[in-house]
């Protein structure tokens, strides 16, 4: 046989009956498009009937088309790993991530209770404090966090909204309900993806895509600038402007096009001015003031007057002119103290406690060290529990028991006992998987789901997600920086 | 218009018309190679090489593969072709949310492209080829940008970066081909690649037939009133765009920029061939450059950097 030839048979295989998940290896307790019996649930079998009827390679090509669509589009991040500075994008998977009506309607109703029980905590913690002294949650968790800003106490914000935009991240647990893993209460990112990711999947499955009756999501920026609008005290000829850390932060892809959708001004720090607590931006026709500003910089770096003074970021004075009233901040300042990892915890209590009603969604189940009973619970059980940090992020400080050596769990132990308020504990959580293009053949790959949440005069979910999948085989790691992409996620209408 | 904006767009736009410039001068210079000598073919090198301030960096250059490499890919060479489009990108990366996707994209995938390519990768086989390529890009991306903005006072931004820098590069290409400084002198052939460096051979041609005469081609590329590429052209386009910008500004604020403009468009309008051929050339050309400063001085002082003092 000819050398060539024999080359040419190995680059296509013919495309098997069984389609490109003749390998789909089960593992994981629960997967979005298998039940545990291999068939395929109800609401990816319009998808799964595409798929076997495209070949491996059709499934590559139309891949990189998605990826050549954003690198044309500049929808990347960059890596400053040498002298030159290298741009990636963000991996786009190719398969969409299905969630049916029921499901969605059950994660409405749950994040809108949500926001709307930490925004009310946040009101009683900068207000009244009656949360304090009722004892739902201990006064020194709010007055020890790094996130407490003392700047905002009796600062009263439009319709008590201090949250307008929040991301939670949520997972599904081993019974395959959705349950909270964490809340984005500060500048949470990812939305722009939510929105690429659907401009260039619902090109590449255009008729499954109609069939299936996805519920659109093209309208979020224009709901984020009704919402922005609604906390300016007057609705005519409101100004608005989205203040960026600049071209270098990784997010400022997202920055800009928010900005662009809503038809507002981009701003950086040196565009604003602040005279006689009075914000404007400087243009070539002259000074123009701004009444609402979506900030994407942290609190510590919006006015070094008040906060790091080292930020050249931030506008000197902003913070003033906010409490003046004569400037609205979205998110407002503060707001980190409510999605710290041991505030989580108490999350469940906050929604009973001002709103008299049971979660809709659970939380991971979370054992506070600085409550005895779970103390001696979690110094049972270190072989089978995450332990973590409260100040800590980034796997820092953490214990993974089932990971962990005897030596190391008899150490660890030793730290919760001595400071047993720093520390929390939850059981290992496995993540669901879902069917992901890599490599040219479709495999389970660890996910998660974050949905965006608006409250200004009113609380507003587009029904999409980000859906971050973990590209590595068996990793549980969907962030972008650790080797992590996304999914379209469709929402389905009914 | 935040004063950011405006100070990207414009250079943005600038960068660009740097790029296109570059992209023509060597794709001409390539093409007409073969209807040279090496002599000739090297006396002309130089001219581009000072038509594009690049001496000081290919003073050590012997051929065209040397040449093309300087003034195409070489990191220290501040005017090279990939570095103008990066500048020209990164300021559009800026202001990404003022351009269209259309521009934004043809600017991108232009860097993109050459970004990867090597000097050794093109000259196998007929290197001029992609010169041409990116040039019809660059052309693709004038006419996006013409066609997908709006024509307000971002647009009159990038246009009066385009036409400040077409006038600089139009003064600094009459000056390697008239000046006192050049290394030959042109002879027929180099009268005719000048104007194809500037795209006026067949305008040129339409207007005073194809015998080429330097006093005329100095006069088409100084002063035609209707010729793109030429001086009074770009000029009547800035004082046009100067009118356009900052329309909120106070007239105390607008004077001092206008002025300039308007003694650099006397120059211009008033400027007569026979009076300046007689050696009057190189000081007239330095004359318009320097005025093209100020009016970039004055218009930074103007509507980009002014103190808050200044409006409130």
């Amino acid at each position: 046989m000819q050398q060539g030839a024999l080359a040419d048979d190995q680059a296509t295989p013919m495309p098997r009956p069984d389609g490109a998940y003749a390998n789909y290896a089960l593992g994981a307790p629960y997967d979005e498009m298998f039940a545990r019996d291999g068939t395929v649930r109800e609401h990816y079998a319009a998808l799964a009937e595409r798929l076997a009827t495209l070949p491996p390679e059709e499934l590559y090509r139309r891949q990189q088309a998605c990826e050549l669509s954003f690198l044309h589009q500049g929808i990347t991040f960059t890596v400053y790993s040498d002298a030159q500075a290298t741009e990636r994008i963000i991996p786009t998977d190719l398969l969409p991530r299905i969630v049916t009506a029921a499901e969605w309607a059950r994660i409405e109703r749950g994040l809108k209770q949500r926001i709307g029980a930490l925004n009310l905590f946040l009101r009683d913690v900068y207000g009244d404090a009656r949360v304090l002294r009722d004892g739902i949650v201990p006064r020194s968790m709010i007055y020890g966090s790094r996130h407490y800003r003392r700047e905002m106490r009796e600062l009263s914000v439009p319709h008590g909204a201090y949250v307008n935009v929040c991301g939670s991240d949520l997972v599904r647990n081993e019974a395959g309900d959705f349950v909270v893993l964490e809340d984005n209460l500060r500048v949470p990112s990812g939305v722009s993806y939510m929105l690429a990711n659907r401009d260039v999947v619902r090109r590449a499955f255009p008729a499954v895509f109609r069939r299936m009756g996805v519920r659109a999501i093209e309208h979020y920026p224009r709901e984020l600038l009704t919402t922005l609008r609604s906390l300016a005290p007057f609705h005519e000829d409101v100004s608005i402007a989205v203040l960026t850390p600049g071209v270098f932060n990784s997010a400022y892809f997202e920055h800009a096009f928010l900005a662009r959708q809503m038809g507002v001004e981009l701003v950086e720090g040196r565009d604003l001015l602040v005279n006689d607590n009075v914000v404007y931006t400087r243009t070539t026709s002259g000074l123009k003031r701004i009444d609402v500003i979506y900030r994407r910089i942290d609190d510590d770096f919006i006015d070094p007057l008040i906060f790091r003074e080292d930020s050249s970021l931030g506008v000197p004075g902003l913070f003033n002119a906010y409490r003046a009233g004569n400037v609205m901040i979205a998110n407002a300042l503060g707001t980190g103290i409510a999605d710290d990892k041991a505030l989580y915890a108490y999350v469940p209590r906050l929604i009973r406690y001002y709103l008299a009603e049971e979660p809709v969604l659970n939380n991971v189940e979370t054992f506070l060290c600085r409550e005895e009973k779970s103390l001696s619970h979690v110094l049972a059980n270190l072989d089978t529990l995450v332990v973590k940090a409260v100040g800590e992020s980034g796997g820092y400080g953490m214990l993974v028991g089932p990971h962990a050596s005897r030596a190391e769990r008899d150490e660890f132990a030793q730290k919760i006992r001595a400071d047993p308020e720093n520390y929390i504990a939850q059981p290992t959580i496995q993540l669901s998987t879902a069917p992901t293009f890599v490599d040219g053949v479709v495999e389970p790959r660890h996910v998660d789901l974050r949905p965006f949440i608006l409250q200004g005069e009113e609380t507003v979910i587009v029904p999409g997600a980000l859906t971050r999948v973990a590209l590595k085989r068996g990793s549980l790691v969907v962030n972008s920086s650790q080797g992590g992409g996304s999914k379209d996620t469709w929402v389905l209408a009914g | 218009m935040l004063s950011r904006v405006a100070e990207s767009l414009y250079w943005m736009s600038r960068y660009v018309e740097r790029a296109e410039h570059t992209t023509r001068l060597i794709a001409v210079k390539l093409e007409s190679m073969i209807e040279q000598t090496h002599e000739e073919s090297h006396a002309s090198w130089r001219r581009v090489v000072a038509a594009l301030s690049a001496e000081k960096h290919a003073k050590d250059a012997a051929i065209s593969y040397d040449f093309t490499n300087i003034l195409t890919f070489e990191r220290a060479n501040p005017s090279a072709l990939l570095l103008s489009l990066r500048n020209a990108r990164d300021n559009a990366r800026q202001v990404r949310e003022q351009l269209s996707t259309e521009v934004w994209e043809h600017l991108n995938r232009l860097y993109l492209r050459l970004q990867p390519i090597t000097i050794d990768a093109i000259w196998v086989h007929h290197p001029a080829r992609l010169f041409r390529e990116i040039l019809e890009d660059m052309h693709a991306l004038e006419g996006v940008t013409n066609s997908t903005l709006s024509h307000g006072e971002g647009w009159y931004f990038l246009e009066l970066g385009r036409h400040i820098e077409r006038a600089q590069l139009i003064g600094r290409m009459l000056d390697a081909h008239f000046g006192a400084t050049q290394a030959a002198a042109p002879k027929y052939f180099d009268w005719l690649v000048l104007l194809k460096f500037c795209t006026a051979f067949e305008p040129y041609c339409k207007a005073h037939t194809a015998a080429l005469k330097p006093d005329t081609i100095a006069e088409f590329l100084l002063f035609d009133a209707e010729f793109p590429h030429s001086l009074r052209f770009s000029v009547d386009r800035v004082c046009d765009a100067l009118t356009r910008v900052a329309p909120g500004a106070a007239p105390a604020r607008r004077a001092a920029v206008e002025r300039l403009a308007g003694r650099l468009k006397a120059a211009v309008d008033f400027g007569q061939i026979d009076e300046l051929m007689g050696g009057g050339l190189a000081p007239y050309l330095a004359e318009i450059t320097h005025q093209c400063e100020q009016i970039h001085t004055s218009l930074y002082a103007s509507y980009i950097v002014y103190g808050a003092e200044t409006v409130l």
